[in-house]
């Protein structure tokens, strides 16, 4: 690694720092302006007395300004607040925990994706034009037509109900998180829709790539088709691949918002779902904050992917 | 042998009918293409069938989207009720009907925004360039780091869990593809010979903008929003999944497929019907779609 690369990293980190808290920024003062009353109004009726304590403990009670000063200092210490909810609960620890999970399934369901959309975009290149070609593609248009609960609800019958038929009850899937093999259906039900996009994209690029000149000096000078395939036609077909891994782990992590609700995942995305439906809004500040800086650094990670592929890039 | 310049032709070589080229506007030629492609087809009939299906909803649908029966729940598919019927014994089909409505007014709504707001932008990125440009490509990309489906989530709990503020809380976070296109395209079409032409002759930035660039930029722009729609349906449909789209009982594809999701084992059919609906929806955006892009792509033209 260059001094030029380390510079370059943590610009980039400023940067997102920066985003995650302008992002965070406008959340709190979009919730602390624009909803009516307070955080408890709709509770069951406290005393005036609790509720005043209850708004100063929160520093509700301040004018917006003051409120956002006390909230922008803690967030610069790395410290999110209280849940409103769940009285004594600390917000940083706890979406720290959930991202864990989150970012673990994203992972997953991140492999899964790369590898699915490769395998299908290089046979259906490899083979143009012929059956292989044929299923592989309209596979492809298939997921990307069928959003991830859809896929996500065929999975959970089959694997939970049809195998534990065929099977006598020996395998099946159960729903939930923990376990290790419990990761294996969220994931490919999140990573399915975009195993396509990276299916047609491989395809096309590998089209190109396949057809050009020093491919063609490599078959003719009697390399094993392994060879040419994976290290002449393979690596530079990556590239455009490689770009859009931006964009898709946008995706699988907003998709995650969706499929750990399904799955009752305690991460990142089943937080929020709940916070907002319990009015927690200390926490819905909080899980936009960590979604930002999640999406900056998995995106910063990408971007240092390329010079490792094309030595043509450099920071 | 040499012709002298002026020097009359053999007159094998002179025909009294000369031959013209056929003359055919890119816009004859897309459509003859796309109606060439089976898959676009078959998205525009299913297409077709949806807008049918979603007018006719409004004034006739087998039963009430909203009846509740006192009688059988989680029934399956009868010659009475074709789709059978769910947790609360409402029609399935019926609440299909309705939800197609539903899905194409946000679909067609947030493709108008997000249109709107695309175009705008990219329009003044690519024509005035410099300090505008930066500007709107900094938002651009801020925008593309943002996690969309919490910001709409956001955006309708803070505004209201109406269709139209569905619709524009899911354009909001999606025009940047459409911004990032019409730049693209303005940026080349503003060098072009005609738009300098029309500059020569006194044109105002508006007109040229409005009149040269905007409608050479038209296919492109048609094929993006295309692409739109499927996307808006799917946002819709995921945040009714989780409960915070329209407001039930009004009948829409995602909130059917999460109430039937506690009774797969039992009763499939109640997730089945909306999530195929949904399917075959967003498989016919996206065919017709690709279909346009083909079509309207000079590089494949004949």
């Amino acid at each position: 690694m260059t001094r030029g690369t380390l510079v370059y990293i943590i610009q980039r980190l400023l940067l997102i720092s920066f985003t995650a808290v302008a992002i965070s920024s406008i959340v709190f003062i979009g919730e602390h302006a624009l909803l009516p009353g307070d955080a408890f109004v709709s509770e069951r009726p406290h005393n005036p007395r609790e509720l005043a304590m209850l708004l100063h403990h929160f520093n509700l009670d301040l004018p917006l300004p003051e409120q956002y000063r006390i909230w922008v200092t803690g967030v610069l210490h790395g410290n999110l607040g209280e849940s409103l909810v769940n009285r004594g609960v600390q917000i940083t620890p706890l979406l720290i925990r959930e991202l864990g999970t989150s970012a673990t399934l994203g992972a997953a369901a991140l492999v899964f994706t790369v590898g699915l959309g490769l395998l299908l975009g290089l046979f259906a290149a490899l083979k143009q034009n012929t059956w292989v070609d044929y299923v592989a593609s309209s596979t492809a248009v298939v997921g990307y037509s069928m959003p991830n609960f859809v896929i996500a609800t065929v999975l959970v019958l089959v694997t939970g109900k049809l195998f534990y038929i065929w099977t006598n009850g020996v395998f099946f899937y159960e729903i939930g998180w923990g376990k290790p093999e419990q990761i294996l259906v969220p994931a490919i039900a999140l990573g399915f829709p975009y195993a396509s996009i990276v299916a047609r994209l491989t395809r096309a690029s590998m089209l190109e790539v396949i057809r050009q000149d020093y491919v063609r000096t490599a078959w003719a000078k009697g390399l094993r088709p392994r060879v040419v395939i994976i290290r002449h036609a393979l690596r530079n077909a990556l590239i455009p691949v490689v770009t859009i891994l931006g964009p898709l782990s946008t995706g699988i992590l907003t998709g995650v918002v969706v499929i750990e609700n399904i799955f009752g995942i305690p991460g990142l995305g089943k937080e929020f779902i709940d916070s907002i439906l319990n009015r927690d809004y200390n926490i819905v500040i909080g899980v936009f904050t960590f979604y930002a800086a999640l999406i900056g650094v998995v995106n910063l990670g990408v971007d240092l992917v390329y010079p490792v592929l094309d030595p043509r890039i450099r920071y | 042998m040499a012709t002298l310049p002026g020097a009359a032709l053999p007159e094998e070589y002179v025909s009294d009918v000369y031959e013209m080229p056929e003359q055919v506007t890119l816009w004859q030629d897309a459509w003859r293409r796309v109606r060439r492609n089976k898959l676009a087809l078959v998205g525009a009939t299913i297409i077709g069938l949806l807008v049918v299906t979603a007018v006719v909803s409004v004034f006739w649908t087998p039963f009430p989207v909203w009846k509740q029966a006192i009688g059988p729940t989680y029934e399956g598919l009868s010659a009475k009720h074709l789709l059978g019927l769910d947790a609360s014994g409402r029609d399935i089909l019926s609440r299909i009907m309705g939800g197609a409505l539903i899905s194409l007014q946000v679909g067609v709504g947030t493709m108008l925004i997000v249109s709107l707001i695309g175009i705008a932008m990219g329009l003044l990125a690519g024509f005035y360039r410099g300090v505008v440009d930066s500007v709107i490509s900094t938002l651009i990309n801020i925008w593309y780091g943002i996690p969309d489906l919490l910001v709409v989530i956001l955006l309708v709990l803070l505004f209201g869990r109406s269709l139209a503020n569905i619709a524009f809380a899911i354009a909001v976070t999606r025009w940047m593809d459409m911004a990032r296109l019409v730049r693209g395209q303005t940026f080349a079409l503003r060098e072009r010979e005609f738009v300098e032409a029309a500059r020569s002759t006194g044109t105002r930035n508006l007109a040229i903008i409005l009149r040269h660039i905007l409608p050479n930029a038209l296919g492109p722009i048609l094929v993006q929003a295309t692409y739109a729609v499927p996307q808006a349906i799917l946002f819709e449909a995921f945040l009714s999944y989780l409960g915070l789209g329209v407001p039930p009982p009004t009948p829409s594809w995602g909130a059917m497929a999460a109430d039937g999701f506690h009774a797969l084992e039992l009763a499939p059919h109640i997730v089945l019907a909306p999530a195929i609906a949904l399917s075959l929806t967003l498989m016919a955006f996206n065919f017709v779609g690709d279909g346009l892009r083909d079509a309207l792509d000079p590089r494949m033209r004949r």
